[in-house]
C-alpha cells in the first residue's frame, strides 16, 4: 500500500459513502416507479476496478449481498469508460426481474479506477402479470424480461436496439424510461463527485483508500465474530405452499472470528415462485450477521470475507434456471433471516419473531401498476414491546401515502389502522399489525404474495406466538398466495400478522400497567 | 423610526446562557446572563443588563426580537399539552404508523419515538372526501358524538386532520367550529390551515406537533409578555424557523413555526456579518461544544427546507435548511475495534469538560488536541478565564496515541482530521449534495469552536476565503434584530389535467387574496414546486413577474439537471404546490462603520501579483507561543483581535478574543476589515492546481 494514513483513510471513506448517499437521494427524487420514489425500493454503491464493493448507500437490506456480485458479472464484457451496463438475471447478478441494475465504469486518463452502480424496484417488467410480481409463476420467463449482463450504453451513445426491445415487452414503456434515466444520472453524479475527489486527494490515494477501507471493515468484522460465544447453533423455519410447509432449515458455525453458515436440510427448489438465487440468500445472512455485531461496520467486501455460506445446489435458497424467483426475494429472504435469528438465539438474548413476510400486494392492468408492502408486528423483545405496523428484516420500504395514491390510482382506501390484539401475549407482548383495505374503481389483476398465514411468528421465552395474517376478498377469506381478476367495487383487506411475545407471564406483570 | 434614534434589542436564549445585543446609534452593546428555568426572567434580566450597559432607559427600545428554545425543549422532552387528534374514520393510527419504516435498517428490536397523541385520544369521526371531493357527508349527529366523547378525555390540545382536507376544508372548519364553541378552553389545530398540502401523515404530524406545543408556547408567551411590560419595555417580535420574525401574539397562536427559533437567528446573523462586508453566498459553519449548524445562504437568502423531523416528528413547515451533527470541541476521541480513530458522538459536556480543563475528564477531545498543538492558549475566555491544564490533556490523548502507534502530534492532528471530516461531510450535504459549489461561498466560520477549524475544512472543501465575524460570540442574538418579518404558506394544486400561466397566476391570486390581511405592506415572493409527471418529488422555483409557462418550465429543467444529472425535454412538467412568502423588511441596521466607505463590495483586497510583498507586517506580533504545523512545532503569532488594526497578518498565527480562537495556519493570512469582520484567505488552492 502507498503511504496512506489512517486518518487518511477515514476521511476519504467517509468521502466515498456520501457518494453513495448522494447518488441514492438523487436516485429516489428523480424517480417515476412508485416502488422507488414513495417507498425507497433501491440502493446505490460504489465498486473498486476489481468489482469489489467498496461502499454503499442501502435503503433496504434485501439488496446487501446481491448487489455484490452485479459488477462481477459485467467485468467479462470488457467495459470500457462511456459504457453504462444493465442486467436483471437472478442468475447472473440480480435478484428478481423487477429489480433492475445499471452500472456505469467511472475512468480517469489512466483507466476505469471504478464502478457506480444501482439497483431499483421498478413497477413493471413485462411478464404475465401487471406489476411482474404473480404469485403462481412456475418459470422465470413468466416473472418479465431478462435480462443478461448488457451495454445500456456504449461510448456515451444509447444502445437503441436494447431500449427498443426492452420497452416494447414491458407495460408503461415511459415510466421504464424515466426510471432508467435517473439511475443513469444517478451514476454521472457518482462519477462526478468521485473524479472530483480524485482530483483534490490524488488518484493513488484514493485507490489506496478503497483498498484500506475494504481491510478495515474486515478487521471490525473479525473483530465483532470473536466477540461471538463460539459454537453451532441450529434451527429450522418454513414458508407456506398451500398446505404445504417448505423447511428452511441453517446451522451456524461461530469459531473465531470466522462463521460459516450452511442450509443442508433445506427443502429443495419447488415448482412455484418462492425460490432464492443465492446473492439473495447471502443478504439475508448479511442482514442478520450486521444486525447482531455492528451496523457501524463500513457494508462492503471486507465486511463480509469473514462468512462462509453454503447451501445444496438446487435447494430453495439456492436455486438453478429456470427457476421462478419473485416471492424469494421478498418472503423468502425473510424467513432466511428468521430462521438465522432462531439458531442465533442459542448464543445471545434475541427478540422473538416478528411479521416475517412482506404482504405483496400488487393491483394492474394496462392502465396503472400498484405494488405495495404492508409493515406488520414486530417480535417483542427481551426488554420492551414489540412496535406495532412496522416494516422487518429484509425491507424498510415506505408505504405509499394515502392521497398520492388515490391521485394517482383508480383505487380508494377504506382503512388503514393497527389489527388490535394480534400481537402475541408475554411478558413483554408482540406488536400488532395492521388492517389496510382498498376498494377497486375499475377492474384489475390483484397478486398477493404473501406468508405466516398458517404459522403465526413464534413467541420467545415462554412468550406466545403472533396472529397469523389474513388476506380477504370482499370479506372473504383467500390463501396466503393468489392471483386473480377483481371487478369494479371489489374489496382487497389484507391483516398483517402480529409479533410473537416475549417471556411468560409472571403474576407481577398481570398489574396493569400505566397506558 | 422618525427623529428618534433606533435602539434595537435582540435577545437569545441559549441552553447554557442567554445572550442580549443592543444596538445603540451604531454601537454594539452585548451581555450574558445564565438561562433560568422560567426562560423569561432570564430575557428580562439580560435584557436590563445591557440595556443599562448602554446608558439608555427601557423605555427607549424601540424594537425586541426574541429567540427561544420553549418549543423545541417542550418537544424533545415531551413536555407538551396533553392532545387529541380526530382523524377520517378507519385511519386513526396514521400519527404511529407514520410510513412504516423502522429509524434503524440493522435493528432488530426496531422502535419509533412515541407518538404526541397516544391511542386512547385518537378519535375518529364518519366522513370522507376523496381526489375528487366530498365521498362521505360529516353529519351534525357524527360531530356532535364526537365532541362529547372530547369532552370526557379532557384534552389541552385537539389536532384535526382529516384526509384530502387540503382540498376541501369543511368538514374540518365545522368540526373546528364546533369544537370552539363547546369547548372554548381547548386549543384546536386544523391541519388545512397548518399545512393545507398532500401526504397525510407529513400533514397530520405537523398539525399534532402544532397542537401539542401551541398550549404550552402560548403560556410561556404570555408569562414573557407580563414581564417584559411590567420592565418597560416593547412587545417582543418572535424568530421563526424560518428566519423571519412574526409578532407575539400569531406566535402564541400556532407555535409549529418555531422550533428552530434559535439556529435560525445564527444564519440570520451571519447574513448579516457577511453582508457588512459586501457578501451574499455564504456557509454558516457555527461549532460550539456538543454539536455544529451548518447552512447555506445564496444572494443574501437562507435556503430553505419543508422536509425534517424534530424528535422524530416530521415537521414540513418551511426552516432554514439547517444540517446539524452531533460533534463539537467537547467531543471525545475514541479507538473502535477495527483500530479507527472516532470522534463523538459523545460528549465530556460542560462537566468535568475537556481533560484539559482539569475538573476531573480523562477523555481526550477535541479541545484537548487543540491545547496540546498550541492553538488554544493557557486560559479560556480572556484573562480572568479558566486556566487550562497540561498534563490531563496529555494523559488522555497519550493513551490514544500509544493504541495508534502515532506520536501525540499526529494523534492530535488526527483527531481534527477526523472531526473535520464529519464536518466537511455535513457542509458537503448542504452545498454539493442541494447542487452549490463549495468553491463559490465564504465559509462564516463562528462559535466557540468554529473559528479553530475554519481555515483547514475550506482547504478541504477548496473554499479560498473564511470570515470570522464581528461578534462571533452572540451572532444568533444579533439576527434577531436583524431579521426581517416574515410569514409563509403553502397550497397544494395539483391537478391532473395540467396548468398553464392563467391557472397558476389564478391560484396565486386566490391565494394572495386569502392572506391579504397578514399582508398589507409586504415584499410578496411566489414559487413552485414542480417535477416531471410520475416523479413525486418536487423541485421548487421562483416564480417571477409574468413568467411564461415555458420559462418556469426552462427554470425547473436548470435545477433538474444539476440535482439529478439530467433533463427529460419531452416529459410534462407538473406544477404540484404554490408558496407564497410575505416579507416584511425592516430599517437597516448599522453597526460601527456607519458612514464610512467600504474598501471593497467583495471584501478585502484580494492578493494580486505583488501581494506577497503587500503581506509583509507592519507591526511585529504582540507575543507568539510554540504550536504544531505541518509536522513541526513552529513560533506562531499570537494577537489579540482588537490589537491587529490594518496589519496583514500571516500564518502561522493565533488570533485570540474572549469567547473565540482563530487559528491561521501556514500559507493562510488574515486581516480585518472595516466592518470588524476577520478575514482568511489563500493561496495555497491556486497553487496546487498549477
Amino acid at each position: 500500500m502507498p503511504n496512506v494514513d489512517i486518518i487518511t483513510v477515514q476521511v476519504l471513506s467517509s468521502a466515498l459513502r456520501s457518494i453513495c448517499e448522494e447518488m441514492g437521494a438523487a436516485l429516489v427524487r428523480a424517480a417515476y416507479s412508485t416502488n422507488i420514489k414513495e417507498r425507497r425500493d433501491c440502493s446505490t454503491a460504489l465498486f473498486d476496478a476489481r468489482g469489489r464493493l467498496v461502499a454503499q448507500a442501502e435503503h433496504i437490506p434485501v439488496h446487501l449481498g446481491a448487489m455484490l456480485d452485479a459488477v462481477t458479472s459485467i467485468l467479462s464484457l470488457d467495459p470500457e469508460p462511456g459504457d453504462v451496463f444493465i442486467l436483471n438475471d437472478p442468475f447472473r447478478g440480480g435478484t428478481h426481474l423487477p429489480d433492475i441494475s445499471v452500472i456505469s465504469p467511472i475512468a480517469t486518463p489512466a483507466g476505469i479506477i471504478a464502478y457506480a452502480a444501482s439497483r431499483a424496484h421498478h413497477a413493471d417488467v413485462g411478464g404475465r402479470e401487471p406489476g411482474s410480481m404473480p404469485a403462481d409463476s412456475e418459470e422465470l420467463s413468466e416473472e418479465g424480461a431478462v435480462i443478461p449482463p448488457t451495454r445500456l450504453m456504449a461510448g456515451g451513445r444509447i444502445n437503441q436496439g436494447f431500449m427498443d426491445d426492452f420497452l416494447g415487452r414491458v407495460r408503461r414503456p415511459q415510466e421504464r424510461q424515466g426510471d432508467l434515466r435517473a439511475q443513469v444520472g444517478a451514476g454521472r453524479i457518482a462519477a462526478r463527485r468521485l473524479l472530483d475527489l480524485v482530483g483534490r486527494r490524488g488518484e493513488e490515494n484514493v485507490l489506496a483508500a478503497m483498498d484500506e477501507v475494504i481491510a478495515y471493515a474486515e478487521r471490525r468484522m473479525r473483530a465483532a465474530i470473536t466477540g461471538l460465544p463460539d459454537g453451532v447453533y441450529r434451527a429450522e423455519d418454513w414458508l407456506e405452499r398451500g398446505n404445504q410447509d417448505l423447511i428452511i432449515a441453517v446451522s451456524v458455525k461461530v469459531e473465531g472470528d470466522k462463521m460459516v453458515v450452511d442450509f443442508e436440510g433445506t427443502s429443495a427448489q419447488e415448482a412455484g415462485n418462492l425460490n432464492c438465487p443465492m446473492p439473495v440468500t447471502r443478504s439475508a445472512c448479511y442482514f442478520v450477521l450486521r444486525a447482531i455485531t455492528d451496523p457501524d461496520i463500513p457494508p462492503n467486501a471486507g465486511a463480509t470475507a469473514p462468512v462462509r455460506i453454503s447451501a445444496p445446489r438446487g435447494c430453495l435458497v439456492n436455486a438453478r434456471p429456470p427457476a421462478a424467483v419473485v416471492a424469494g426475494n421478498v418472503e423468502t429472504s425473510q424467513r432466511i433471516a428468521d430462521a438465522l435469528v432462531l439458531a442465533l438465539s442459542q448464543a445471545m438474548p434475541l427478540p422473538a419473531q416478528g411479521q416475517g413476510t412482506m404482504n405483496n400486494l400488487t393491483l394492474g392492468s394496462d392502465e396503472f401498476n400498484y405494488y405495495e408492502t404492508i409493515g406488520g408486528g414486530a417480535g417483542a423483545c427481551p426488554d420492551r414491546d414489540g412496535a406495532s405496523g412496522i416494516h422487518l428484516g429484509m425491507t424498510n420500504t415506505l408505504n405509499t401515502p394515502i392521497e398520492a395514491l388515490e391521485m394517482d390510482f383508480p383505487l380508494l382506501v377504506e382503512s388503514y389502522e393497527f389489527r388490535r390484539g394480534s400481537g402475541g401475549e408475554g411478558r413483554h407482548r408482540g406488536g400488532d399489525g395492521v388492517v389496510r383495505s382498498l376498494r377497486l374503481l375499475k377492474p384489475a389483476r390483484l397478486s398477493l404474495l404473501a406468508d405466516r398465514r398458517r404459522h403465526g411468528p413464534r413467541g420467545a421465552a415462554g412468550g406466545a406466538q403472533g396472529l397469523p395474517g389474513r388476506n380477504l376478498i370482499n370479506g372473504r377469506e383467500v390463501d396466503g398466495k393468489v392471483t386473480l381478476s377483481l371487478n369494479a367495487g371489489d374489496v382487497v383487506t389484507v391483516e398483517t400478522p402480529g409479533g410473537g411475545g416475549y417471556g411468560e407471564i409472571r403474576s407481577q406483570d398481570l398489574i396493569p400497567k400505566k397506558q | 423610526m422618525g427623529a428618534t434614534t433606533p435602539l434595537l434589542l435582540g435577545v437569545d436564549v441559549g441552553g447554557t446562557f442567554t445572550d442580549a445585543v443592543l444596538v445603540s446609534n451604531g454601537s454594539l452593546f452585548r451581555a450574558k446572563v445564565p438561562t433560568t428555568v422560567d426562560q423569561s426572567l432570564a430575557v428580562v434580566e439580560a435584557s436590563r443588563k445591557v440595556i443599562e450597559m448602554s446608558g439608555a432607559a427601557a423605555a427607549q427600545v424601540s424594537y425586541f426580537a426574541h429567540g427561544m428554545t420553549t418549543a423545541t425543549n417542550a418537544l424533545l422532552e415531551r413536555k407538551g399539552a396533553r392532545t387529541a387528534s380526530i382523524s377520517t374514520w378507519g385511519f386513526r393510527d396514521i400519527l404511529e404508523i407514520g410510513r412504516q419504516d423502522r429509524p434503524r435498517l440493522y435493528d432488530l428490536c426496531p422502535s419509533r419515538p412515541e407518538p404526541l397523541v397516544p391511542r386512547e385520544l385518537r378519535l375518529a369521526a364518519r366522513e370522507r372526501v376523496g381526489p375528487v371531493g366530498e365521498t362521505l357527508p360529516l353529519e351534525a349527529e357524527e360531530v356532535k358524538r364526537v365532541v362529547d366523547r372530547l369532552r370526557r378525555l379532557k384534552p389541552e390540545a385537539v389536532a384535526i386532520c382529516l384526509l384530502f382536507s387540503f382540498l376541501d376544508p369543511a368538514h374540518e372548519l365545522r368540526l373546528g367550529e364546533v369544537l370552539a364553541r363547546e369547548l372554548p378552553e381547548v386549543h384546536v389545530s386544523m391541519s388545512s390551515a397548518v399545512l393545507p398540502q398532500f401526504r397525510e401523515y407529513e400533514r397530520f404530524s405537523t398539525t399534532a406537533v402544532d397542537a401539542y406545543l401551541t398550549p404550552v408556547v402560548a403560556r410561556y408567551l404570555m408569562t414573557l409578555g407580563e414581564r417584559v411590560r411590567t420592565a418597560g419595555l416593547p412587545e417582543p417580535a418572535i424568530m421563526q424557523s424560518s428566519g423571519g420574525v412574526m409578532p407575539l401574539g400569531q406566535a402564541a397562536a400556532s407555535a409549529a413555526p418555531l422550533l428552530l427559533s434559535g439556529p435560525a437567528a445564527g444564519v440570520v446573523g451571519s447574513i448579516y456579518g457577511g453582508g457588512r462586508s459586501g457578501i451574499d453566498d455564504l456557509i454558516a459553519f457555527d461549532m460550539g461544544g456538543t454539536s455544529t449548524d451548518v447552512s447555506l445562504v445564496r444572494g443574501g437568502a437562507a435556503q430553505t427546507t419543508s422536509e425534517r423531523e424534530i424528535g422524530g416528528q416530521p415537521v414540513a413547515l418551511p426552516m432554514v435548511d439547517i444540517h446539524t451533527i452531533g460533534a463539537g470541541g467537547g467531543s471525545i476521541a475514541w479507538i473502535d475495534p477495527g483500530g479507527a480513530l472516532r470522534v463523538g458522538p459523545e460528549s465530556a459536556g460542560a462537566e468535568p469538560g475537556p481533560a484539559c480543563y482539569g475538573r476531573g475528564g480523562e477523555q481526550a477531545t477535541v479541545s484537548d488536541a487543540n491545547y496540546l498543538l498550541g492553538y488554544l492558549g493557557e486560559k479560556l475566555g480572556g484573562a480572568d478565564g479558566l486556566a487550562l491544564q497540561r498534563e490531563p490533556a496529555r494523559k488522555a490523548l497519550g493513551r490514544l496515541a500509544a493504541e495508534l502507534g502515532l506520536e501525540l502530534e499526529e494523534t492530535a492532528l488526527g483527531i481534527r482530521r477526523v472531526v473535520g471530516a464529519e464536518m466537511v461531510k455535513a457542509l458537503r450535504v448542504i452545498s454539493v449534495e442541494r447542487g452549490h459549489d463549495p468553491r463559490m461561498f465564504v465559509l462564516v466560520a463562528f462559535g466557540g469552536a468554529g473559528p479553530m477549524h475554519g481555515a483547514d475544512l475550506a482547504e478541504e472543501l477548496d473554499i479560498e476565503r473564511v470570515m470570522v465575524p464581528d461578534s462571533c460570540g452572540v451572532l444568533s442574538a444579533l439576527g434577531m434584530v436583524v431579521g426581517d418579518e416574515r410569514r409563509d404558506w403553502v397550497q397544494t394544486v395539483y391537478a391532473a389535467e395540467g396548468w398553464d400561466e392563467q391557472s397558476l397566476a389564478g391560484s396565486l391570486a386566490r391565494m394572495e387574496a386569502a392572506h391579504a390581511a397578514e399582508t398589507v405592506g409586504a415584499v410578496l415572493e411566489r414559487r413552485a414546486d414542480m417535477r416531471y409527471r410520475g416523479q413525486s418529488h418536487e423541485l421548487t422555483v421562483e416564480v417571477g413577474e409574468r413568467m411564461s409557462r415555458d420559462e418556469l418550465v426552462r427554470a425547473f429543467e436548470h435545477e433538474h439537471e444539476k440535482a439529478y444529472g439530467y433533463t427529460a425535454a419531452e416529459e410534462d412538467v407538473e406544477l404540484v404546490n404554490i408558496r407564497l412568502t410575505a416579507l416584511r423588511p425592516l430599517v437597516p441596521v448599522r453597526i460601527g462603520d456607519a458612514g464610512r466607505e467600504r474598501k471593497s463590495a467583495r471584501g478585502p483586497a484580494r492578493g494580486t501579483a505583488d501581494g506577497r510583498e503587500q503581506t509583509s507586517r507592519d507591526r511585529s506580533a504582540p507575543g507568539s507561543r510554540s504550536a504544531f504545523f505541518d509536522g513541526e512545532w513552529v513560533q506562531a503569532d499570537i494577537w489579540r483581535r482588537g490589537q491587529i488594526g490594518a496589519t496583514r497578518v500571516r500564518g502561522p498565527a493565533i488570533i485570540e478574543e474572549d469567547e473565540a480562537t482563530t487559528v491561521v495556519p501556514p500559507g493562510w493570512e488574515c486581516s480585518l476589515d472595516e466592518a470588524g469582520n476577520l478575514w482568511l484567505e489563500t493561496h495555497k488552492l491556486e497553487r496546487s492546481d498549477a
